[in-house]
């Protein structure tokens, strides 16, 4: 039953007015003629008690009869077609919906849920179907339309909570479809949750047949206070030649009452390295900063927990760190450099709060195999392109993911074959004569410029250019960069694995003054990470994710040894829980699913490294947030449309004619409560002027008179 | 023979005196004969009753005289057939003063007062006139109205006065019968038609100066029986149909105090009336008019007694 005009409820405050026009109103309404008040004035007054109600059948009648009104305009409906479709009569469909997301380990409220669907599955029929259906962020149907109590009561036993987080639409979508797919008449979906509002889109589509009954059971407490470690920012510096980290923890507290006090530790494989003491208003956030610490191992796993509270899988954070890796840098600046040509580049790279950068300046033209063997980016910075076998050495550098950068200045000069390197053929130095050259366009989705998209991310106009070399840039390259007389400032060109920068400019503060420029720094760190291939480690993943090992553009982001994942040998993940994964050789894609919160090992069958593949999982905090939605929204949202054509009990097509005769008559109970109210006040008017006529003057001999009222 | 009388007009049909039945009647001319005729065949008496017996003059029989008229002593005189011509009851003047201030106006029967008032001034008017007496009217409040002078030729004024008589303006009794009084210069019989709500002291004081004059008084107190009872139940507010004041009531509360003050008033009324010989009877005015005819010929009978 619900109302489509709920507001209309507040006139039941106008229950009032029949006890007031009962007791006040009536008395002095009526006026009584008489010929002489002599005697009656010579009657002491006496007060009386007004406020005595005589008639209490007319009293209920009035007040019935407003309550009557009210309720007629609030224009109740059967939520659900108690006639016709959904008729009682026959076996039933039942999918119970359960959710097992990880906010249901709340309390006692996993066992509070399975208690629920066990009642449902007990009060089942020999006739009856029933299915279970797990709810997560997926779902999962793990008995679909079975008359097996027994199964399903034991499938429920077997049951348990899920690290994932809630997500409403597949699980509904999923008993739509056993519903629809069902030819009993009679259809219900239980759905038990304690349905946060987080899970909810809106938009999920989902629309139960006709007919089918929506019971939504929630599982709640009333008050649900939280903490939560929400995430962890893991930051990399050098200190004495060493890589340290510093772990900063942000703790949120929801829906609490009072401010608590929690104790947060820190964990570096499975040692506690410190523990701290957090205070947390009733509802806030505070940041913990941990002491650094030295990152020296591969796959170093680390967790930060709270001390656990209502909700424990939100209670702590998993990471996975490995040793950073400094980006080397070779720059050849020929044999007699102009004075300083590679300061500003060199000084760029060496100021580095992570320190990530390693620079090398040459003098010399020349590279060894040895050179680009240690070497991730090549910086070629105004000197002729190295000919014979070490242009040939270059480009396989190149092609092998190695990274150059071609600076243009005054030496440098365009030779035959650089085509096939170069992003496209360079002339000569040209002087911008009407004045400095100003960058006029970036590209602001490549790599190199995203960091500068943003607002306030950095001006590159107010650098100047008095000189540069022109370019065509060819079919295989892409322009990044154009002076503002269009000209090309930088071009890029894709080279196997690796990727060409060619800069048309010079790099130091003779031809331009970018190197002056605030901007000039986070460029050049940009360029060489771009040209490096450098890709920040994933530290944790969110349960539910996928990861695929056999895909290296994706393992570059967790793996330090790209050999120990090689597709060709064999594998198997350790879960958190203890159990195993078997991950075969294959050719094509190795997926691990990372159902559970904790670490994740990768390793040979039969060996046991010292080091690991190891990732972290972690719950996804949004499902920590507790608050709730009104289940009869959802019900609401899913529940039987009456548009459109739908199926009828035995699977024949409803009339748009019918349909709205069908919900015509799930609304059509204000009518009779009209005729109710109705009938209620011609019978209070008949018993009101019966009771005026009777009593309000009765003779000795029987005979009565009604005086005039006015 | 007050007695027998009383016996044989309890058992007389009323039916003519009903006021819910004389309600009916257009007309107080009509009305008057019914009630009047009605009451009297309800008598078995004969219809010239009252007729004067005070001898006037003889004159010669003629033929179609009743022969029971013939004076038997003046033929043994005289040897000659002489008829005694009786001569009418013309002296007594009948005045009718009737009381038409709002409160008047109340009824919870079918009549009002003013209407049972009307009646009986119409029917006791009319049963005078055949009685040969001169009949006058004065309707009054706190003045008088309209007066219609006592003669034997004034039997419609009176009935048309009393119809277009309208209730409207608060009454007082002293005012309006000192000047009836100081109208009358003949002796007659004054009947009082009134609710008289004003203390019994006033009342007396306002009528006495009647009796003083030497007119026989016969005084009605009409009362409907809502005024007597107080049969209301429900609470309300009371207004006073003369001065409009309004005072809230429970009537739960005050029926018997109130029923024992107006059972003093009459009481009072009657006892200071019976002390000035002056006829006092309460009349309920859902009751037939025969109790009023009745105790309007006995009075008279006993003033002629006395006279």
């Amino acid at each position: 039953m619900g109302l489509l005009a709920p507001l209309f409820l507040l006139g039941l405050v106008g229950l009032v007015v029949p006890i007031v026009v009962h007791l006040t109103e009536k008395q002095r309404r009526q006026v009584v003629d008489f010929p002489s008040l002599m005697f009656l004035r010579k009657i002491p007054f006496r007060s009386s008690r007004r406020k005595k109600i005589h008639h209490w059948a007319l009293l209920s009648i009035r007040a019935l009869a407003l309550v009557l009104l009210v309720a007629a305009f609030s224009r109740p409906f059967f939520e659900n077609d108690v006639v016709g479709i959904g008729s009682t009569l026959g076996p039933r469909e039942v999918v119970v919906v359960l959710d097992r997301s990880y906010s249901m380990g709340y309390g006692d409220r996993w066992e509070r849920a399975k208690t629920q669907a066990r009642e449902v599955f007990e009060g089942l029929e020999a006739s009856d179907r029933a299915s279970l259906v797990f709810m997560s962020r997926g779902a999962e149907a793990l008995l679909r339309a079975t008359s097996d109590r027994d199964r399903l009561l034991a499938a429920l036993d077997e049951a348990s909570l899920s690290a994932d987080g809630t997500l409403y639409g597949p699980a509904l979508k999923l008993a739509q479809t056993i519903l629809e797919e069902s030819e009993y008449p009679n259809r219900e979906a239980v759905i038990i949750s304690d349905f946060q509002r987080t899970g909810w889109k809106g938009d999920e589509g989902v629309t139960f047949p006709p007919g089918t009954v929506v019971t939504p059971v929630m599982i709640s407490d009333e008050a649900t206070p939280n903490a939560t470690v929400a995430s962890v920012t893991l930051r990399r510096d050098f200190f004495s030649g060493q890589e340290r980290m510093t772990a900063v923890a942000r703790v949120v507290h929801r829906q609490g009452e009072a401010p608590v006090e929690r104790t947060i530790v820190l964990e570096l494989d499975g040692q506690e390295i410190q523990t701290l003491t957090v205070l947390l208003d009733p509802t806030g956030s505070a940041t913990v900063t941990f002491e650094p610490f030295t990152l020296s191992n591969l796959y170093t796993r680390g967790s930060i927990r709270l001390d656990p509270d209502a909700l424990p899988q939100d209670d702590e954070l998993h990471f996975v760190l490995s040793p950073g890796r400094a980006m080397r840098t070779l720059v050849l600046e020929g044999t007699s450099p102009r004075p300083d040509v590679s300061l500003y580049l060199q000084t760029s790279l060496e100021i580095s709060e992570e320190a990530s950068f390693q620079v090398d300046v040459r003098r010399s033209s020349s590279l060894s195999a040895a050179d680009l063997e240690a070497t991730d980016v090549v910086v070629l910075n105004d000197i002729r392109f190295p000919q014979g076998a070490t242009a040939d050495r270059l480009r396989g550098f190149v092609e092998g993911g190695g990274g150059l950068l071609l600076i243009l200045g005054e030496r440098s000069a365009w030779q035959t074959g650089l085509e096939e390197i170069l992003p496209g053929r360079f002339g000569p130095a040209r002087d911008h004569t009407r004045g400095a050259a100003r960058l006029g366009y970036l590209d602001y989705t490549h790599p190199v410029f995203e960091l500068f998209a943003g607002p306030r991310g950095g001006d590159f106009t107010r650098a100047r250019f008095f000189r540069s070399r022109d370019m065509e840039v060819g079919p295989e390259g892409r322009v990044l960069a154009r002076f503002d007389d269009g000209s090309v400032a930088l071009a890029e060109r894709r080279l196997g694995e690796g990727h060409v920068l060619v800069w048309t400019s010079t790099m130091d503060a003779f031809w331009n003054d970018l190197a002056v420029q605030p901007v000039f720094l986070p460029f050049i760190h940009q360029m060489i990470r771009h040209l490096s291939g450098y890709r920040e480690r994933v530290p944790w993943f969110t349960a539910g994710q996928v990861l695929d090992l056999a895909d290296p553009a994706g393992m570059v982001f967790v793996a330090d040894r790209e050999s120990e994942l090689a597709p060709d040998v064999d594998q198997v993940a350790l879960t958190p829980g203890g159990g195993s994964v078997t991950l075969p050789a294959t050719d094509g894609p190795r997926f691990l699913e990372l159902k559970e919160q904790g670490f994740y090992e990768v390793r040979p069958p039969g060996t046991n490294p010292d080091r690991p593949f190891t990732v972290a999982v972690n719950v996804d905090v949004t499902e920590s947030e507790l608050e709730t939605m009104d289940p009869a929204e959802l019900a609401a949202a899913v529940a039987p449309r009456e548009t459109g054509v739908q199926l009828g009990i035995g699977g024949e097509t409803l009339s748009a004619e019918m349909q709205a005769r069908n919900q015509e008559r799930r609304q059509s109970l204000w009518r009779f409560l009209m005729v109710a109210a109705l009938v209620l006040l011609l019978t209070e008017t008949a018993i009101s002027n019966w009771i005026s006529r009777a009593a309000t003057m009765r003779f000795e001999d029987g005979r009565s008179y009604v005086p005039s009222n006015t | 023979m007050a007695v027998r009388e009383r016996s044989s007009i309890q058992g007389a049909d009323t039916r003519f005196l009903d006021p819910a039945v004389l309600s009916r009647i257009n007309g107080l001319d009509l009305l008057a004969r019914t009630v009047v005729d009605g009451f009297l065949q309800g008598l078995h008496r004969s219809p010239h009753l009252g007729m004067s017996l005070d001898f006037a003059e003889h004159r010669e029989y003629m033929p179609g005289d009743d022969i029971r008229r013939i004076d038997w002593k003046l033929y043994g005189r005289t040897d000659r057939f002489y008829v005694k011509l009786f001569e009418a009851e013309t002296s007594a003047n009948f005045m009718v003063a009737l009381d038409i201030s709002k409160s008047m106006n109340f009824g919870t029967h079918t009549i009002t007062k003013l209407d049972y008032a009307r009646y009986l001034a119409a029917s006791l008017s009319y049963f005078s006139q055949k009685q040969r007496d001169r009949v006058g009217l004065a309707t009054f409040d706190h003045e008088i109205v309209e007066y219609v002078p006592p003669s034997t030729r004034h039997l419609q004024r009176i009935l048309h006065a009393l119809a277009r008589a309208e209730p409207g303006r608060p009454g007082v009794l002293r005012d309006p019968l000192m000047r009836l009084g100081d109208n009358l210069y003949h002796r007659g019989i004054i009947l009082v038609l009134s609710d008289f709500y004003e203390e019994p002291e006033q009342v007396l004081d306002s009528i006495r100066h009647l009796r003083a004059r030497g007119h026989d008084v016969i005084v009605f107190h009409l009362l409907d029986p809502a005024e007597l009872e107080f049969p209301f139940e429900s609470a309300a507010s009371f207004r006073d149909m003369e001065s409009e004041t309004m005072i809230p009531i429970v009537p739960d509360e005050l029926v018997d105090e109130y029923r024992a003050l107006i059972g003093q008033h009459t009481e009072e009324l009657a006892r200071l009336f019976t002390g000035s010989r002056i006829d006092y009877t309460v009349l309920d005015t859902s009751k037939p008019l025969d109790h009023a005819l009745f105790r309007y010929l006995s009075s008279r009978e006993k003033m002629a007694r006395v006279r």
